[in-house]
């Protein structure tokens, strides 16, 4: 069947002088796209369509259709492309008169292969784009420019010029080219072209085609971004002024789609002046900015010309007939919320407004808008908003009400009459929805604890609501008793809770519900201690218990805000994408950009490197909160708080070796925290202190991370040093204090050792030794001096505590990290490198350190199995010096090649630890003192040469 | 050619809207309203001003009703009843179901209550009504060969159109009364980009700039809500079309939102009647309405029920929603007298009441009492909430029309004179477009686009075919570094496509005009190309030169070479930027030569003597007129340099 259908094909192709039918065509492509026809009948097909596509009296529609026919068979059969590729590259085609079959050609070319494959002349490709007469060659050539690998200049130069073009189309796929270009910006050094480009889309704003309208907006804030990027100081204030004046412009626009793009464009750009921008959220121009210009540099007129052009854009977004435009405006208004008080201030009424909106997903987005300005603590409610604001509590949808919710946590009030009012909101929402209530309770325990005052008040007012009737029933089945007792019992832990007192038995009643209140704040505390606090603060007649009480259950507020900040992403965006229709184009911001934004009014000069560390740092910060929550014996939320501050430092991204160092080096400490946080669960609070061989793998796992922070990185500064150093000595006197391991000696020698390092340092420096080394120096004189077993545990864990709690560590010197890659080209388990057995074999590696001294002494490690681990020495000053990048290719020998037909090789390569004692050698020629090592281990493939 | 407009009604007022505008001898009509606050003549458009002979077939070409309130269509039965107009008349489909119902009522008002005689009859509507052609969105009808008319959306009512009128190439665009700004309801008006020469558009509001409209909503639900909760009852007093169902759209919606279970009420009549037809008319109303239609017709209320005269003393909480709106008699009035006594109950009142209404008695002020007649008197200790609603857009939106269409002209229209004038000056001066507000019975001529028809060479044609674009470069300093730039600031690059440029029009006597090629010209004139250049032959002072050269002045062709060489240093000097070419007889820069002269009197020389005591040379320069500016400072370069200062070392000798 095959044959003969390829039988009658081809007779009719090959007859020249009529056009093959298309009948004979369609035949062909059935045999193509059939996955079975066998590889001979493909091969004479493409020979075929290769021969035919040579012939000059081919007609247009047949010249396509045997393109067509060309890319299906690429695609289906990808070993052939090539082939293909060069037939289509050698037929005459791309140097015919008709410059419709040449593009199409080219587009084919493009639509299968890749942009190195088919680097086509960029000359020729320019005298197509000229010599194209009809609309769609062009088109097709300017959409698949990209693909086509031509050079970055000339296409810049082709898709500026067709801006003119009189089709829109054509017009339209010029701009999407250059908005593609632009990600290729470091090409354009010179600032007039980019200003050209720019203001070439400017122009095209006013298009009379609303495709090309919208795809000038995104021209316009892409490059625009460009511009700002270029300038400095004031200037980059200025132009991004600009930028975004002129998006405004378009949010009248009668499209729809321009307007969503202008909105969507006008939250991508981030620093705008804050009278600017309230002049977006009013329509009549302000007196307040007229004033300010006075002295500036516009006549009053052409100021009022020029601020009525952007004058209510976001109020004209925000009334948008179209939900799409109304959330992205809600969206881009968002972003630019926490910039300015005055701006969120007065933002907050149209957005309060827009929770009366009738799209859910408007609403949400309203609501999510909110809870970002709550984040960053500009979100001042007025008694105006809570009608609305309450009524989202109300909402008959569970993710408004969520949502809504979920601000109330974080908000803060003025006065007593919004908190009752919002109470008030909260107890209806219980009332009308009782599936929320956990969600309920830990708000209401939230706002309890931030407003200690007020809600003391609250209790006091409904105390005889709460108390028991006669018959000493308690009505503790209302969930609404239930509610104004955790209000009772957050109002303690408070701040600003000044002399209310809190009855205690309503901590006794509270008791009575321990099982639902503590479930509805697992995220905060944990059962135990709830009860803990509970019954502390029921046993106590008067508040003197208040230090007690902070003792045993200090949340602080800076950890749950920070736990919350990290939400902001997360938990709405989710059920966000649910809204199937709805969903939104918007990107979200990560809370690492937002808060570099936060401040990056200031700085807007600051480097890169700069903006690194400060975000570094923002994460350092952060671990020490996490700890005060291992303090307070929740570690798993601290856990959890040390990965999402490890995902937030993944979002960062490093260009220079200086901020990729200092990233490391807080992965790093991250690790060493999260494995203390563990340590601590066991050796302190004794949770789990069965399990002792779990312990011992983590102090082994715990001394390794430290030995790599204190060797693999360099640069610090003393304190940094000193903080380092401090550290070890902390996991060593923990292991020390911990009985079932026996007080090893070794442990004690390092400590030691360390101890004496940090006096130096210490007297170097000229800094106070910390509380807990002084303890540990007088333990270990102590120790050593009767030389008997005694008992490590004399160690005073309580100043443990402190010494994570009162050191704040920051990264300030610039530290590099000592790193190495290695490869063992060409290797994989399918292609493995050849041995003879008994003989040595040489492994070549591509090695690439970075930041390695020549004081450092590397080793090549081997490792076959667990015991035997082939050393190799690699002399720095033999591969010929060091550099911050040092790359060079290795001629590793392994002698000890095993009777076998395949074996594997780990390789790796370690540092010695110049400070660390010497050890006894294990192996002759080996390293001396322990290693760190630079990297994950390689797995390298050898197999036996086959004889014959 | 031009457009004659000529102003019948609300010219510098509102009402009677009715305007006849002639385009390229094509008359339409647009409107045809009546005043509502006149009994005499001057309730109708003096249309004796159309046609004296009231022949008003022949002088007029169409009419076009752009929405169904009485100030834009009450006049229609009497014109072309009364008047005898029997030509086209355009509407929107759903002004055309609803503008007999408000005529009909009008007419009742006038014969039943004021027992007036009436203008018309019901006949005269309903024959009236059989001339109307309907017309839908965006449809483009052609009402005879040359005039074209479109319809777009315009928001303010349900089936409210703006319409654009085109004959030849002329066009403009006539937007009765309209709203920018989406409500519940109605969308937003809607219209493409179009090249207009003139635009006529409604100002009513045209100083007011209207803030968000949300402010508003939240307030009347805030006060409805607060009412119910309280136990009170909610009489809302509204016009059948329109604010009705825009109330209540907000009020079912917040209902479902918050699972409210108070009954929300439709007195029967008009508003129920009206009802049907905006669930028969989706395609009309907002985005939202037109979404949601597929599940559920906004207008098939939840949580709205019928009401009956029993419940009016039920007990428990209720909204209640009656005609008329002002209060002035009907159904509104008998609710509000028995619910207007208690502190509980609240009343909204409409935006606004005609004087001598309730309503208005209520708006003024908050009276304790009022005086119906004088056996009646109510005690009024209700709430009173003032609702703002305006369907009309407000002079942002009057402006942002303006400046997306960008017209030749602007008429305005359907507003009071102070306010227009103002917002006519904001129109002339921020978008540089010249505006009128004419009287009533005023014309006002505008020139109009005249296009003539021109045959393209081919050649032309394949040149305009083939892209052939250049850039230009600015100069810096032609940018200034405002902070804020106008948006059409000039760039630094330019991107110019020269394809039209390149053709020549060509109009003969007694021939069609053509258009073609530069080069097809030079055929076409059996001529050649001709080059313009610029010739000078400029002096330059040369004072040691008689110590060797001979006295008479002629120089020798070393002499002659050293000068040249000498020119050139000094001119590299003098211009580091510039790029100049020593090519021995001459010296360049770009098109820019200069030589030494040796004739005595070139023709290029302007001052023929040289004066005797201080030896000249002649530099005889020619350039193109492309580099004029460049050729200028050259020249009045050289002719500051005073040569001899570098002559000594070689002439010493």
């Amino acid at each position: 069947m095959e044959h003969h259908l390829l039988h009658i094909c081809l007779q009719s192709l090959k007859d020249n002088n009529n056009p093959p039918s298309l009948q004979a065509l369609a035949s062909l492509r059935s045999l193509i796209i059939n996955p079975n026809t066998s590889d001979s009948t493909i091969y004479s097909i493409l020979e075929t369509l290769t021969h035919s596509l040579q012939l000059s009296t081919n007609s247009l529609t047949t010249h396509h259709h045997i393109l067509k026919l060309l890319t299906d068979l690429a695609s289906q059969r990808t070993h052939l492309s090539s082939q293909i590729l060069n037939s289509i590259h050698s037929s005459s085609l791309l140097f015919t008169e008709s410059t419709q079959i040449a593009a199409e050609s080219l587009t084919s070319l493009a639509s299968f292969s890749n942009s190195d494959q088919n680097k086509i002349d960029d000359q020729l490709f320019m005298s197509l784009c000229f010599a194209a007469t009809s609309a769609s060659a062009r088109l097709r050539l300017l959409r698949n420019g990209e693909r086509l690998g031509i050079g970055t200049h000339m296409l810049f130069t082709v898709f500026l010029g067709f801006t003119k073009d009189p089709y829109p189309y054509v017009r339209k796929a010029s701009l999407d080219g250059l908005l593609g270009l632009c990600k290729s910006c470091d090409l354009f050094e010179d600032i007039s072209v980019t200003e050209g480009c720019y203001c070439r889309a400017v122009e095209l704003l006013q298009d009379n085609e609303h495709s090309v309208r919208s795809a000038a907006i995104r021209v316009v804030c892409e490059w625009g971004q460009m511009l700002i990027a270029a300038k400095e100081g004031n200037d980059k204030i200025a132009q991004s002024n600009q930028v975004f004046v002129q998006i405004c412009s378009m949010v009248r626009d009668m499209s729809v789609e321009v307007r969503v793009e202008a909105f969507n464009a006008l939250g991508k750009i981030k620093l705008v002046s804050e009278d600017i921008l309230l002049q977006t959220i009013s329509k009549k121009v302000l007196a307040i900015l007229k004033d300010k210009n006075s002295h500036g540099q516009c006549t009053a007129e052409r100021f009022e010309i020029l601020a009525s052009s952007y004058a209510g854009a976001f109020m004209h977004g925000l009334e948008d007939e179209f939900h799409e435009v109304r959330k992205s405006a809600c969206n881009s208004l968002r972003i630019h919320t926490i910039l300015y008080a005055e701006f969120a201030r007065r933002s907050l009424s149209l957005l309060m407004d827009m929770l009366n909106d009738d799209s859910m997903a408007v609403r949400l987005e309203a609501l999510e808008a909110l809870h970002h300005m709550a984040t960053f603590d500009c979100l001042n409610v007025q008694e105006i908003h809570m009608h609305m604001f309450l009524g989202s509590l109300l909402d008959s949808c569970d993710l408004i009400r969520s949502t809504a919710r979920k601000i109330f946590k974080l908000v803060k009030l003025p006065d007593l009459k919004l908190f009752r009012l919002s109470i008030h909101g909260l107890l209806q929402n219980l009332e009308r929805y009782s599936k929320d209530e956990a969600d309920v309770f830990s708000v209401l325990f939230f706002m309890g604890r931030s407003h200690g005052n007020f809600a003391a008040h609250i209790v006091k007012e409904v105390s005889q609501e709460i108390e028991p009737v006669l018959e000493g029933q308690l009505g503790l089945d209302s969930a609404r008793v239930a509610a104004f007792l955790v209000l009772a019992i957050s109002a303690p832990l408070s701040q600003n809770q000044n002399g209310q007192i809190i009855p205690p038995r309503l901590f006794s009643y509270a008791v009575t519900l321990l099982g639902r209140i503590s479930c509805a704040l697992s995220e905060v505390v944990d059962q135990d201690t709830l009860l803990a606090y509970l019954s502390q603060c029921s046993r106590s007649s008067t508040l003197g218990a208040e230090v007690e009480v902070e003792s045993l259950l200090p949340v602080v507020d800076d950890v749950v805000l920070n736990r919350t900040k990290k939400d902001v992403n997360n938990p709405v965006e989710a059920p966000m994408l649910q809204t199937g229709n709805e969903t939104s184009k918007v990107q979200p911001v990560t809370s690492c950009e937002l808060e570099y934004l936060a401040t990056s009014i200031v700085e807007c000069q600051a480097d890169e490197l700069d903006e690194v560390m400060k975000s570094v740092n923002l994460i350092l910060a952060r671990v020490r909160d996490a700890w005060l929550l291992v303090q307070s014996r929740c570690t798993n939320v601290a856990l959890r708080a040390l990965r999402d501050c490890k995902r937030e430092l993944a979002m960062l991204t490093s260009t220079s070796l200086e901020s990729s160092g200092a990233m490391a080096f807080t992965l790093q400490y991250l690790q060493v925290m999260k494995l203390f946080a563990k340590i601590w669960e066991h050796a302190v609070w004794k949770i789990r202190s069965n399990e002792t061989g779990g312990l011992e793998y983590l102090f082994g796992k715990l001394d390794m991370r430290l030995r790599e922070l204190r060797y693999r990185y360099i640069g610090f500064s003393t304190e940094e040093e000193l903080y380092v150093l401090e550290l070890i000595a902390v996991a060593c006197i923990l292991r020390l204090s911990k009985v079932e391991i026996s007080c090893s000696p070794t442990t004690m020698k390092k400590l030691s050792a360390i101890i004496s390092h940090i006096e130096i340092l210490n007297d170097k420096g000229s800094i106070e030794p910390s509380n807990i080394l002084m303890d540990a120096k007088k333990t270990v004189h102590e120790i050593e001096s009767s030389k008997a077993g005694i008992s490590c545990s004399l160690f005073l864990i309580t100043n443990l505590d402190d010494f994570f709690t009162l050191k704040q560590f920051s990264l300030c010197s610039r530290v590099r990290h000592i790193n190495a890659e290695l490869n063992v080209p060409g290797n994989d388990s399918e292609n493995p490198l050849r041995f003879v057995s008994g003989l040595p074999v040489a492994i070549p590696l591509d090695i690439t350190l970075y930041n390695v001294s020549s004081e450092n002494r590397l080793w090549l490690t081997m490792r076959m199995s667990e015991e035997s681990t082939q050393f190799v020495f690699l002399d720095l000053n033999i591969l010929g010096g060091c550099n911050e990048v040092k790359k060079f290719t290795f001629m590793a020998p392994f002698y000890r090649t095993p009777k076998a037909c395949s074996f594997s090789l780990w390789i790796s390569i370690g540092m010695e630890c110049a400070l660390e004692d010497c050890h006894i050698l294990k192996h002759c020629g080996g390293p001396r003192r322990d290693l760190v090592y630079l990297f994950q281990e390689k797995e390298v493939h050898l197999c036996l040469v086959r004889r014959g | 050619m031009a457009i004659e407009c000529l102003v019948l009604g609300a010219g510098q007022e509102v009402g009677k809207s009715c305007v006849v505008v002639t385009i390229n001898g094509k008359r339409i009509m647009f409107d045809c309203g009546m005043h509502m606050g006149y009994d005499d003549h001057r309730r109708y458009p003096d249309f004796s001003l159309i046609s004296k002979s009231r022949d008003f077939d022949h002088s007029l070409d169409c009419v076009i009703i752009t929405h169904f309130h009485l100030d834009h269509v009450g006049a229609l039965p009497y014109f072309t009843e009364v008047c005898g107009y029997n030509g086209p008349i355009y509407m929107t489909y759903p002004t055309k179901a609803l503008a007999p119902l408000m005529l009909e009522d009008f007419r009742k008002v006038l014969v039943d209550r004021r027992g007036e005689e009436e203008q018309f009859t019901s006949l005269h509507i309903s024959q009236c009504m059989q001339k109307v052609i309907a017309i839908d969105l965006k449809q483009t009808l052609q009402v005879d060969d040359e005039l074209q008319i479109r319809a777009y959306y315009a928001g303010h009512v349900l089936g409210a159109a703006m319409f654009y009128a085109k004959v030849g190439e002329t066009a403009m665009v006539y937007t009765g009364d309209y709203n920018m700004t989406p409500d519940r309801h109605l969308g937003a008006a809607q219209i493409d980009r179009l090249e207009l020469d003139l635009l006529i558009t409604e100002s009513t509001y045209a100083t007011t700039i209207r803030d968000s409209k949300y402010a508003r909503e939240r307030e009347f639900l805030k006060a409805v809500h607060e009412c119910v909760a309280g136990g009170g009852k909610v009489l809302i007093p509204t016009f059948a079309l329109g604010r009705a169902q825009e109330l209540c759209i907000l009020l079912d919606d917040y209902w479902e939102r918050m699972n409210l279970k108070v009954p929300i009420y439709f007195s029967a009549g008009l508003t129920i009647q009206a009802n049907m037809y905006y669930k028969i008319l989706i395609s009309w109303t907002s985005q939202k309405i037109k979404e949601t239609y597929a599940t559920r017709n906004a207008f098939d209320f939840k949580h709205v029920h019928n009401f009956d005269r029993s419940l009016i003393n039920a007990p428990g909480p209720c909204v209640l929603f009656a005609t008329p709106g002002m209060i002035s008699g009907g159904f509104s009035l008998e609710v509000f007298k028995q619910w207007a006594p208690c502190e509980m109950n609240l009343i909204t009142l409409p935006g606004y009441c005609v004087a001598g209404t309730v309503g208005h008695k209520l708006m003024s002020g908050k009276p304790t009492k009022i005086v119906l007649d004088k056996d009646t008197q109510i005690d009024v200790r209700c709430q009173i909430h003032q609702l703002s609603f305006s369907p009309h857009t407000d002079s942002k939106g009057i402006m942002d029309l303006a400046r997306f269409l960008s017209p030749k002209n602007v008429i305005l229209v359907h507003g009071e004179k102070p306010k227009m004038v103002s917002l006519k000056e904001r129109i002339q001066s921020e978008l540089r477009i010249p505006c009128y507000l004419p009287a009533n019975c005023d014309t006002v001529h505008i020139p109009s686009t005249t296009y003539v028809k021109a045959h393209a060479s081919n050649a032309f044609i394949r040149s305009c075919l083939n892209p052939n674009f250049r850039f230009l470069k600015r100069s810096k300093e032609e940018n200034s570094d405002q902070v804020l730039r106008n948006t059409n600031s000039t760039a630094p690059l330019q991107v110019n496509d020269e394809r039209v440029a390149e053709g020549i029009l060509i109009m003969e006597k007694g021939k069609k005009a053509r258009v073609v090629h530069q080069d097809d010209l030079l055929l076409m004139l059996r001529q050649k190309k001709h080059d313009i250049q610029f010739g000078y032959c400029c002096a330059a002072q040369l004072d040691n030169l008689e110590e060797t050269g001979d006295r008479d002045g002629a120089l020798s062709h070393s002499d002659k070479c050293s000068c040249l060489q000498l020119l050139f240093k000094e001119l590299s000097n003098y211009f580091s930027g510039v790029n100049i070419q020593d090519l021995g007889e001459h010296l360049q820069v770009e098109s820019f030569q200069v030589s030494v002269c040796l004739k005595d009197n070139c023709p290029y020389r302007i001052i023929d003597s040289p004066r005797k005591e201080a030896a000249t040379i002649f530099f005889c320069c020619s350039w193109s007129a492309a580099d004029e500016k460049l050729a200028r400072e050259i020249i009045s370069a050289i002719e500051r340099f005073n040569l001899s200062d570098n002559l000594p070392c070689k002439n010493s000798k």
